[in-house]
């Protein structure tokens, strides 16, 4: 975790390049950029910075936007829920399609079920994201209208609920404006779609490659023989297969906090991704820095919060064995 | 007049491979389809002449769809789509190739090095642990925002965020290697450490790594779809797929959809390709290891 | 003896759809289990004598399929049966003992769950009707502390310990008919013995009957009634262990039976190899590596089961004369 911390300080600030100079734009005078970088603070030494970066993170201070001037803290969480909801919906329906596909791939392997999948996992996972988002866009709104128009989470005319997590989803629930709820679930049918369809093939393919070998396994041929249903045979081989999958899915998960960012710009989610590539764009270092952070941060916990869920379901591992080795 | 035994055993070695290859092609229809695709693309990014100009607007012919003069449409200059499709291949490509193979170039034999038991490969591979817990697009994006948009730049934020995966993957090819019985073989009759690492590790990896680079690859093109897409990385007027999918992004809720698609199909040929080339090569190896 | 054959199988074939060609892994097999008997099948591997086993209880998934024959089991059809009925008739009326234990039991559940599941797959009993039955069970295979063994699972279970958990689950719905693929391959050589000592003993309370699928010669002679040979596909002889053992018709059990080691003698072994499986040759499929070879017959046509004495049959035109008897020996 410390690694993270440094790591984050690092790819930021030792970078090459000056970036009050790209602040400053092609047209100010190198006085005028002087002055910048002191009010940056990038006068200082780089350990002495170091320094203050750590001291201010036991704090919990990100630091300060150099554009809004606003806490790099309150920005991000007031964008995080947002990205929670649509990550978790979008790997929701993901893995829906992938288990569903993989499983009926993997059952009737080598024959055309699985053939097909094979080149739908390869067209999916080739297509960018954003693209099959605009290619969405351009489908079931404009054609078909049966999606509303990439104008943000809510329409136009929509007010907010009352904020309580800053997740709009979550804080329409709190509120009990079901209509509320309504115009935000339609509003975010595109996005998750298109992540939800892209990202579905990432686990079709796991799905495949662990249902499959287990529906051969002699484990299902020994159930089989005994007499079990074809339902109870399925739920082994789903059993024997499932730590693959769900590591997968936490791997996707902590990926799309920053993945679904493009995404989020093509259908103005207000989510951290699109708040971190405007800042990034903008150079603006402590908004940059704290992005990195809280996004490695939050990979570790999630990568911490599956081994204990792999430990826990698979009797094959130890909970001990696991607490002795951290 | 004497021909050196060398020459005439490399020449006999290259034939070999030469005909080795001949016979991969021919069991793998697929990869040699994406190879020819590829290479067109390439070739015509680089040489083909244009029907149109792709950098001098047109502004009597803007949004006109697909016809016969201008087979993809044109955008909103008056651009012909076509055109630029092509003439984007030109950095698309090459760019994507150029990172993914420095990256090869330095993942590697960090790979190897960390294959071996000693302390620093451990505390390196804890920090590679920590490095990779970024999304990595993101790291792209601020590398390139932070040195500036230029090509160079472009080609190491791409090699940076894939050395991660070849080096993994090298130590755990290399790892697995190492228990074998041939390695143990070469080591009992008193070959140097870096003698197995050249001669009996490489050659074995080989397969799998540029497996692994043409998966790189693919996913670099995406990479940099993404970065022109923001409008970094590669600027106008220079043409390249993303910032084409861009300006078609403003256009497809309007219904003039060809403005993004032709650039999305570019990429998604591309993409497809070099996974193809992936999957090919790992199947070959895969038979060619038993 | 019962008169009616507890299961009777008539000319069964069974083949795999490769990218190679059609395997014609069971080509012609008919034989019969009596009540309460012990029959055990011999062959080298790639006889087709896993396959036919699978075959007979509909365990062949694709690219493989039973393509034509009949396997009658208390009168009832099982080829092309439909799929609940043979359900019922799989772990209640035959049951199935694997190889590899491990590959039986499931590693994520526990025992008793695993219990549970095969025995509500065919009756409607309570927890606790299903905890002193297993109980009961793993009792009787000779597990000591079967209350341990019934919370765990299957990874704290030793190979001889998780091979007589797996005969429990096999026979706890008290089979008919036990079907075990080679249940001791892969056992050190004492737990061997005390495993199938077990299954003996376990088959004659029950008063059930036992297809044996070995290539372990010794096994057949010490444990079973009757005897099936296959080679190639194909029956090739059989009858009453002690009858096939002493005066083997068929060249081929013949060879078999010559090539048991023994101390002082030099190795015999069977010239050639099995034939392609792909490309049965017409004729016998013995014809290459047999010594004997007299009938014209031999190499056209591929010779039928004839009964050579008294339930002892042979497929063979050649009939060894009884002077060239070979003593097996315990």
């Amino acid at each position: 975790m410390f690694g993270v911390i440094t790591l984050a300080f690092a790819l930021v600030n030792l970078t090459p390049g000056d970036p009050a100079e790209v602040i400053g734009g092609g047209l100010a005078s190198p006085e005028q950029v002087d002055e910048i970088r002191e009010e940056l603070g990038l006068k200082d030494p780089l350990l002495q910075r170091y320094g203050s970066y750590l001291g201010d993170l036991a704090h919990g201070d990100l630091g300060v936007s150099f554009f809004t001037k606003r806490t790099v803290a309150s920005e991000m969480r007031q964008r995080f829920p947002d990205t929670i909801e649509l990550v978790a919906m979008s790997l929701a329906l993901a893995s829906v399609i992938g288990i569903v596909a993989g499983f009926i791939a993997g059952y009737f392997r080598g024959r055309l079920p699985d053939r097909l999948l094979r080149l739908f996992i390869s067209a999916t996972q080739s297509v960018p994201d954003f693209f099959l988002g605009l290619l969405l866009i351009f489908l079931l709104f404009f054609k078909l209208r049966w999606a509303p128009p990439p104008v943000g989470r809510l329409g136009l005319l929509d007010t907010p609920p009352p904020v309580v997590t800053d997740g709009l989803i979550m804080d329409s629930i709190i509120a009990r404006d079901w209509e509320l709820l309504r115009t935000a679930l339609y509003h975010s049918i595109l996005p998750v779609l298109a992540l939800g369809i892209f990202y579905s093939a990432y686990i079709a393919k796991t799905a495949r490659a662990t249902l499959g070998p287990a529906f051969r396994s002699k484990q299902v041929e020994f159930a089989r023989a005994s007499g079990l249903s074809e339902w109870k045979v399925a739920g082994y081989a789903f059993r024997q297969a499932r730590t693959p999958i769900i590591t997968y899915g936490a791997i996707l998960m902590a990926a799309l906090i920053g993945g679904a960012a493009i995404v989020e710009i093509v259908f103005a989610w207000g989510g951290i991704g699109q708040w971190a590539i405007d800042r990034i764009l903008k150079l603006d270092i402590p908004a940059i820095q704290g992005f990195i952070l809280v996004t490695g941060l939050f990979t570790l916990v999630i990568y911490f919060a599956l081994d204990i869920l792999v430990a826990m379901l698979d009797p094959r591992v130890s909970l001990d064995e696991f607490i002795g080795e951290s | 007049m004497t021909v050196s035994v060398e020459s005439v055993a490399s020449r006999l070695r290259f034939r070999a491979h030469a005909a080795a290859f001949g016979t991969f092609l021919r069991h793998n229809k697929g990869v040699a389809v994406a190879g020819i695709i590829l290479l067109t693309m390439l070739l015509a990014g680089l040489f083909a002449p244009l029907p149109f100009d792709p950098i001098k607007p047109n502004p009597s012919e803007t949004l006109s769809p697909p016809n016969a003069s201008h087979w993809f449409g044109t955008d909103r200059s008056g651009l012909d789509i076509f055109s630029r499709t092509i003439v984007a291949a030109r950095l698309d490509l090459p760019l994507a190739i150029s990172g993914a193979l420095v990256s090869l170039m330095v993942g590697v034999p960090l790979g190897l090095a960390a294959s071996t038991k000693t302390r620093w490969a451990e505390r390196f591979m804890r920090g590679l642990d920590a490095f990779q817990a970024f999304p990595l697009l993101v790291l792209a994006i601020v590398i390139v925002a932070l040195t500036g948009n230029n090509l160079r730049n472009i080609v190491v934020a791409i090699a940076l965020i894939n050395i991660p995966r070849f080096i993994r993957l090298t130590r755990s090819e290399a790892l697995a290697l190492r228990e074998s019985r041939f390695i143990e073989a070469a080591r009992a009759i008193g070959a140097s450490p870096r003698r197995v690492l050249f001669r009996h590790l490489l050659p074995n990896i080989v397969g799998t790594i540029f497996a692994q680079a043409s998966l790189a690859v693919a996913h670099a093109i995406v990479v940099i779809a993404a970065l022109s897409f923001l409008g970094i990385g590669i600027t106008p007027p220079d043409a390249s797929w993303g910032a084409m999918i861009r300006e078609g992004s403003q256009t497809m809720a309007t219904g003039h959809w060809w403005v993004a698609t032709a650039p999305g199909v570019a990429v998604f040929l591309a993409v497809v390709s070099f996974h193809t080339i992936a999957d090919g090569l790992l199947s070959y190896f895969e038979r060619a290891d038993h | 003896m019962a008169t009616e054959a507890l299961l009777a199988v008539e000319d069964l074939r069974t083949e795999f759809f490769t990218s190679r060609g059609i395997v014609k892994a069971v080509n012609g097999v008919s034989f019969s289990v009596a009540r309460g008997e012990l029959v055990g099948i011999v062959g080298e591997t790639g006889c087709g004598k896993s396959a036919t086993i699978r075959s007979i209880i509909g365990l062949v998934r694709p690219p493989g399929r039973v393509v034509a024959g009949s396997a009658r089991f208390e009168s009832a059809e099982l080829i092309r049966m439909p799929r609940r009925k043979l359900r019922a008739i799989r772990g209640s009326g035959i049951g199935f003992v694997p190889q590899n234990p491990f590959g039986a039991l499931n590693p994520i559940l526990s025992i008793e769950r695993q219990f549970r599941n095969v025995i509500r797959a065919h009756e409607s009993i309570s927890r606790p009707e299903v905890r002193t039955r297993a109980l009961q069970m793993l009792t009787d295979v000779g597990i000591p502390d079967p209350e341990r063994v019934l919370r765990g699972h299957a990874h704290e279970l030793s190979g001889g310990m998780a091979q007589r958990t797996v005969i429990a689950l096999s026979m706890i719905l008290g089979p008919r008919l036990v079907i075990a693929d080679e249940p001791t391959t892969g056992l050190d050589v004492t737990v061997q013995r005390q495993i199938l000592d077990l299954i003996r003993d376990l088959l004659e309370r029950e008063h059930s009957a036992m297809l044996l699928v070995t290539h372990d010669l010794g096994v057949v002679a010490q444990y079973c009634h009757r005897v099936i040979v296959m080679y190639a596909g194909k029956v090739v002889e059989s009858g009453p262990v002690t009858k096939v053992f002493k005066t083997p018709a068929h060249s081929y059990t013949k060879a078999l039976l010559g090539a048991i080691p023994r101390p002082g003698v030099d190795l015999v072994t069977i010239s050639g190899t099995v034939p392609d499986p792909i490309n049965y040759p017409v004729g016998c499929p013995f014809y290459d590596r047999c010594p004997h070879r007299s009938d014209p017959r031999c190499e056209t046509e591929s010779p039928p089961l004839t009964e050579v004495s008294e339930g002892h049959f042979a497929a063979s035109y050649y009939h060894p004369t009884r002077d060239q008897s070979i003593n097996v020996g315990t």
